[in-house]
């Protein structure tokens, strides 16, 4: 799959470009507006991870361009740092797939994304397999075998963020995040997640032994598949 | 006192000051005036009696009488003469006194010439009176005459002042209200200037456009600074993050390594949410928010609870929902649950375990009052005081306790115009309340 990364933050664009590499996609740069129109203008991309703030103009104006051409069927991710609500309602009210603020983690970019990809392209089978669990991404359900395991919301979340970001350590910190949303003030060193994580194995372990289902000291889970 | 009826009043006193002073020169000058020609009409008359004296004459006047009064019908004048024992070279010597006199039964007030005179070897006092009444009626008239213009002048200026007075002063209070009270936003401030003649208060008007078009500028620069630091900060934050991120990738990386990564991490997430806490109160005390939503209370009461249940469940904490008013205000939906979460997260934050948070309504005919209790640790009354101040924080188990939590509380509720109460017990827990005015959601 092939992303066009629309931002001047050459830092920035170069670590999510590792970062995306290493998942398997195909990158392609675009430092400012006039630049990232040519592009969008000429190919199709699967995702395009858009700044707003642009040297030359508003990333608004490309997101408009791109819905004024025919036959497109580009992912908008909105990333930028100016954090509005209204930025936040003007960017999904026109047309754009989701939306992240400054600073981000790139683990949640890539939850997001596989999330979009889902969506978009309506995949024969929606579920996820680790070993003999299945997750419907699309009825929110745990399956092993056949039999339902019955999880709460935050359970299924939790389950769902590290089996997306599988073989890699998820901090606390990102778990909460991504569970919780950006909530101000929350306590993200509290321990609370771990309930949750502690129910979770509890509800699972009584099927089969998940050693693979990791925690790593001080830091957080990883889900080795 | 208004300047209105500082203005009426003044002119009313000067009026009366000068109606006051003029009646009673007036008054004064008349008495000085009629007195000086009672006198010299008198003068007149004694030197006419004189003049015409014989000592025939007098022995005729005093006749058979030990002294002689004569006087016409009305009384208004007498003459009255009467021998006194001699004193040999006397100089002749008149004076005036103002004095009562009867006159067969009625007495009055006269202004008498007072006349001792040797003739003939004799001694003789005359007296010439002259009633005053008419002088003390006429005194009379004059000062009920004044006192009467007083009145109606004073009454007739006080009301002609307040009507003129309004009249001029309309475009102040024009201004006043236009200008300076319902401007809550500089940037929708109303430039058209206000009708008036007055050139003070043109000048007003313009001083006033002239401050608020500062102040927008400040206000402008202010908000451009707030998106620019967002912006520079937030940025390069997100460039370490995702670089650390991509470091964690590396796969022969020692485990102390990933774990000072880690904590990094974290620590560059607490920075991000001080920025983002600051951020949030500047822009809410910039107005960058509407307040246009229809909010329930009781909704986002259990929006929040349904939020910080695990945390509930963690510390033991009892929730008690006891609102009984389906109460809806004009507000900004996320701003108020952000206002709801934060203090429900502090009364789970500082409660004890298995302790109580109990929210509860109350409904006056002037406000709506929400309530949330707690049994926690309490505040002192100089914690509480110092509460709402930005990174104040309390002592506590947590760790990461940014201080703003609260302040961001203030900046919200004073945005949405709702007053806020404290009130603490120690080891017994804190109240704090929200109050809505009726009038104002």
């Amino acid at each position: 799959m092939n992303v066009l990364i629309v931002e001047d933050e050459k830092g920035l664009a170069l670590e999510i470009d590792e970062f995306l590499s290493h998942e398997g996609f195909t990158i392609e740069h675009a430092r400012s507006k006039g630049i990232a129109g040519e592009k969008i203008f000429v190919n199709n991309y699967d995702f395009i991870l858009l700044d707003l703030n642009l040297p030359d103009g508003d990333g608004f104006d490309l997101l408009q361009m791109l819905k004024g051409l025919k036959d497109r069927d580009d992912a908008v991710i909105i990333l930028t740092a100016r954090g509005a609500v209204d930025d936040r309602v003007l960017g999904l009210e026109q047309g754009a797939d989701d939306y992240l603020a400054k600073p981000f983690s790139l683990n949640e970019l890539l939850a997001r994304m596989h999330a979009i990809t889902r969506r978009k392209h309506k995949l024969e089978s929606n579920d996820i397999a680790v070993r003999e669990f299945r997750i419907n991404i699309q009825n929110r359900t745990v399956h092993y075998n056949a039999e339902r395991i019955n999880l709460t919301k935050k359970e299924y979340e939790i389950f769902n963020y590290l089996v997306l970001n599988k073989n890699r350590v998820i901090s606390r910190t990102n778990l909460t995040e991504h569970v919780w949303g950006d909530v101000l003030e929350i306590n993200s060193d509290s321990n609370f997640v771990d309930v949750h994580v502690k129910n979770l194995r509890k509800k699972l372990s009584q099927f089969e032994a998940i050693d693979w289902f990791e925690t790593v000291r001080s830091i957080g889970y990883r889900v080795n598949i | 006192m208004k300047l209105q009826i500082k203005l009426a009043l003044y002119n009313t006193l000067t009026k009366l000051a000068i109606i006051v002073f003029t009646g009673l020169l007036i008054l004064f000058s008349l008495e000085k005036i009629t007195y000086a020609h009672i006198s010299l009409r008198l003068k007149n008359k004694k030197d006419l009696f004189i003049k015409n004296l014989s000592s025939k004459e007098i022995n005729q006047i005093l006749n058979q009488q030990q002294s002689f009064t004569n006087y016409n019908i009305l009384k208004e004048e007498y003459i009255f003469l009467k021998p006194i024992p001699y004193q040999a070279g006397r100089t002749s010597k008149e004076s005036f006194s103002t004095q009562p006199r009867t006159i067969e039964k009625n007495t009055d007030n006269y202004l008498i010439l007072t006349y001792k005179f040797n003739f003939d070897a004799h001694s003789y006092l005359l007296e010439i009176g002259d009633t005053m009444d008419a002088v003390i009626q006429l005194k009379q008239t004059i000062r009920e005459f004044t006192l009467l213009m007083l009145v109606v002048a004073l009454l007739l200026t006080l009301v002609i002042d307040l009507i003129f007075t309004k009249y001029l002063l309309a475009p102040f209070y024009r201004i006043i209200d236009r200008k300076l009270i319902k401007v809550n936003d500089p940037m929708n401030f109303d430039y058209a200037k206000i009708e008036t003649s007055t050139q003070d208060f043109k000048l007003l008007d313009d001083s006033i456009s002239t401050l608020m078009k500062k102040i927008t500028d400040l206000f402008i620069l202010e908000k451009q600074f707030i998106a620019n630091v967002s912006h520079e900060l937030l940025t390069p934050i997100s460039i370490i993050s995702s670089r650390l991120e991509n470091v964690l990738l590396n796969e022969e990386l020692q485990e102390d390594s990933e774990n000072k990564i880690f904590a990094s991490l974290k620590t560059l997430n607490r920075l991000k949410s001080i920025i983002n806490s600051l951020l949030l109160i500047s822009k809410v005390e910039n107005n960058q928010f509407n307040k246009n939503d229809d909010i329930q209370i009781a909704n986002i009461i259990n929006e929040v609870y349904l939020e910080l249940e695990d945390r509930l469940e963690d510390r033991k904490v009892t929730f008690e929902n006891n609102i009984k008013y389906a109460r809806s205000i004009k507000g900004n939906h996320s701003l108020m649950h952000t206002v709801l979460f934060n203090i429900i997260n502090n009364s789970i934050k500082y409660n004890k375990e298995q302790g109580r948070i109990t929210v509860t309504d109350y409904l006056t005919p002037d406000e709506y009052i929400l309530e949330i209790a707690d049994t926690g640790t309490g505040m002192s009354e100089q914690q509480i005081e110092k509460a709402f101040n930005r990174f104040e924080k309390l002592d506590t188990d947590e760790k990461e306790s940014y201080g703003l939590g609260l302040a961001i509380v203030k900046s919200i509720t004073t945005f949405h115009d709702i007053k806020i109460e404290v009130s603490s017990a120690s080891d017994k827990g804190t109240a704090i309340k929200l109050i809505f005015n009726q009038q104002l959601h």
